[in-house]
């Protein structure tokens, strides 16, 4: 199955994270296409066309996203969320690092289809090489007409402003990164009001993920009726997948939504589990969604494929563990993870995340207690639903489908400690 | 703050629609100049935005990257995501620990290194990872820290 290169088309070409290279390969054709020829709702329709849905875990629909703007004069923003802290997730770092020029073009001609004057780039703290990057491609589009205060001649303003968060998982979550932005801890605000009527400073407000708005200048390029051609009905366009973990050829690979399985991703573009070992389970979507055990593997790659096979398409972000990896030393990772990044807001999410790590610790040093089975699960029903904003469900689901396909490994950690396997199994 | 930063810092509260964006920028100026934020750069920052020092207090403590104690000349985070995980992090991790003789988090005596275990940097696919003062160190394998080590010290030694 090979490659679809939209995005990724010319991120091989020596010297193109730099202006000339960029606009020698057709850089900038979009954003010039879109000020010069046509209107801000062109642009909108467009996009609406092109069916793309946002690609930094949800997969809700841009043209929609951006619709919901009120029509009220008030001063909108745009703000790029390169918060990219999703374990397993590392598509957007290669676009900043590598092709800053496009995600700078998405971004410029996106705030222009919204009419948003100013844009935001919000950058993870630990970005700091691409913060410089794109600083970078900043002055260069400055001193070339395609920002500034008369775009192109047209008269119309375009600003870029970046934005280095410091350290917080949370802040990609995309009311937190508001609050982040505007200089606070980055909790989560309380929704509605979305941010489309009230985001940053309470201004109507559109996020959109870097991956998302770097696939604005394909569509404008292309139209977005050929876009739509591209992937399946539902999940139209190409994605970046990041293939991480026990697997021959790690890296970011765009494909057709839909047009390849997870199988065909892991073992014909990736290359299969190293030598000598089995696939075991990958988590296709980010750590935050469900496992995928190696039978679902024929699973093709689209949002509705994935949600029937009980899991999600995320962010893309596929982690893949082969026979030596520990399900319940996995678990533990993950948990650690969500511990950490728990913003403390609300109580479930808070101290459910600890003593669901503190069980998981048992197990896995050898303390297993009879019953902790039955404790994890009941702290997995008080977070599921229950929180304030999604990291919580986010940190169960790949523990709640663990505790299903690989209850036996569960189990085994805690009998190992002399408790009779049939009361620990139960 | 040193003249220069302080400078930028108060072009920084006009940069943004709102002053309140600029405390995060100006935090991060003061972690450069002194590799933690100091005490009475909590209060100078405080003047500088007109909130209190309990205001900075709550937003620096928030974020990993601002550190409260003095850090070494070089930070070493090494990645223990899932990812990096899964390729031997551990195995680094306790290296660069024994290596330099610092426990999780903390700096070497000579004040050159401190050693975090982070969570996922964003490179996943080019695990294992370590970020040094920043900037990334794709696919490190202990040879690999070993020479990094020696850079550093020597990189010191020559500035001397
Ligand atoms: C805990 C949490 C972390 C998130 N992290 C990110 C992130 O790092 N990058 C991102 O683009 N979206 C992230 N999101 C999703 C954002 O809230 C938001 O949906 C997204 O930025 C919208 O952009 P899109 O429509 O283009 O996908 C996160 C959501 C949650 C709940
Ligand atoms: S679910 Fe977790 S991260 Fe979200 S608001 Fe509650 S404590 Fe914060
Ligand atoms: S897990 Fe180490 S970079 Fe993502």
């Amino acid at each position: 199955m090979p490659e679809r290169r939209l995005l990724f088309e010319h991120i091989d070409v020596p010297g193109i994270e730099g202006i000339d290279v960029y606009e020698r390969e057709g850089g900038y054709r979009s954003l010039r296409k879109a000020v010069k020829e046509m209107s801000p709702d062109d642009v909108v329709k467009e996009v609406m066309t092109s069916n793309l849905r946002g690609r930094g875990g949800a997969g809700f629909p841009t043209g929609r996203k951006w619709s919901f703007l009120p029509k009220d004069g008030r001063t909108r923003y745009l703000v790029c969320n390169g918060d990219e802290s999703e374990p397993g997730t590392c598509k957007d770092q290669e676009i900043i690092y590598r092709i800053p020029h496009l995600l700078l073009e998405g971004v410029l001609t996106s705030a222009y289809a919204i009419e948003a004057e100013h844009a935001f780039i919000y950058l993870r703290g630990e970005f700091k090489g691409g913060y410089l990057r794109l600083g970078r491609a900043i002055a260069e589009a400055r001193a070339k007409g395609y920002l500034g205060d008369n775009v192109l001649g047209t008269g119309r303003r375009l600003e870029v402003t970046l934005y280095l968060g410091a350290g917080a998982y949370i802040c990609g979550e995309e009311t937190a990164l508001l609050e982040s932005l505007e200089g606070r801890r980055g909790m989560p605000r309380l929704k509605p009001p979305f941010p489309a009527t009230s985001g940053l400073y309470d201004l109507p407000t559109v996020v959109n993920n870097v991956e998302t708005l770097a696939a604005v200048v394909p569509i404008v390029a292309m139209g977005g009726a050929e876009y739509a051609k591209l992937g399946t009905k539902e999940s139209a366009g190409t994605k970046l997948f990041s293939v991480s973990g026990n697997v021959r050829r790690p890296g970011n690979y765009e494909v057709e939504l839909g047009k390849v399985t997870l199988g065909e991703l892991l073992n014909d573009l990736a290359g299969g589990p190293p030598a000598g070992h089995t696939f075991k389970a990958a988590i296709p979507g980010g750590s935050s969604v469900p496992f995928l055990p190696p039978d679902k593997f024929d699973t093709p790659l689209d949002y509705e494929s994935m949600r029937q096979a009980g899991t999600m398409l995320g962010s893309g972000g596929v982690i893949v563990l082969d026979d030596r990896a520990s399900i319940v030393d996995t678990s533990l990772r993950l948990m650690e993870f969500y511990r950490h990044e728990s913003c403390g807001k609300c109580t479930p999410c808070r101290e459910g995340t600890m003593w669901l790590e503190q069980a998981l610790r048992r197990m896995v040093t050898g303390d297993g207690r009879h019953g902790d089975l039955k404790t994890l699960e009941g702290l997995m029903a008080h977070i599921d639903g229950q929180t304030f904003c999604p990291l919580g469900d986010a940190a169960i689901a790949a523990l709640g489908s663990a505790l299903r396909l690989f209850r036996g490994e569960f189990v085994s950690c805690i009998a190992a400690q002399d408790h009779p396997l049939e009361e620990v199994a139960q | 703050m040193n003249a220069e930063h302080l400078e930028e810092a108060k072009r920084l509260l006009t940069a943004f629609p709102g002053k309140s964006s600029a405390l995060i920028p100006i935090l991060h100026l003061v972690e450069d100049e002194f590799g933690y934020i100091p005490e009475q750069e909590v209060e100078v920052v405080a003047d500088l935005m007109g909130v209190t020092t309990a205001y900075v207090e709550a937003v620096l403590s928030f974020y990993s990257l601002f550190h409260r104690q003095p850090t070494g000349k070089y930070l070493i985070q090494v990645c223990r995501g899932l990812s990096c995980h899964l390729c031997g992090a551990d195995d680094l991790a306790r290296f660069l620990h024994e290596e330099l003789g610092v426990e999780r988090g903390g700096t070497s005596d000579d004040g050159l290194f401190t050693v975090e275990e982070v969570e996922c940097l964003a490179l996943c696919k080019d695990a294992p990872v370590v970020q040094v003062n920043l900037e990334y160190r794709p696919r490190v394998s202990k040879d690999d820290l070993q020479r990094l080590i020696a850079e550093c010290r020597q990189g010191v030694a020559q500035h001397a």
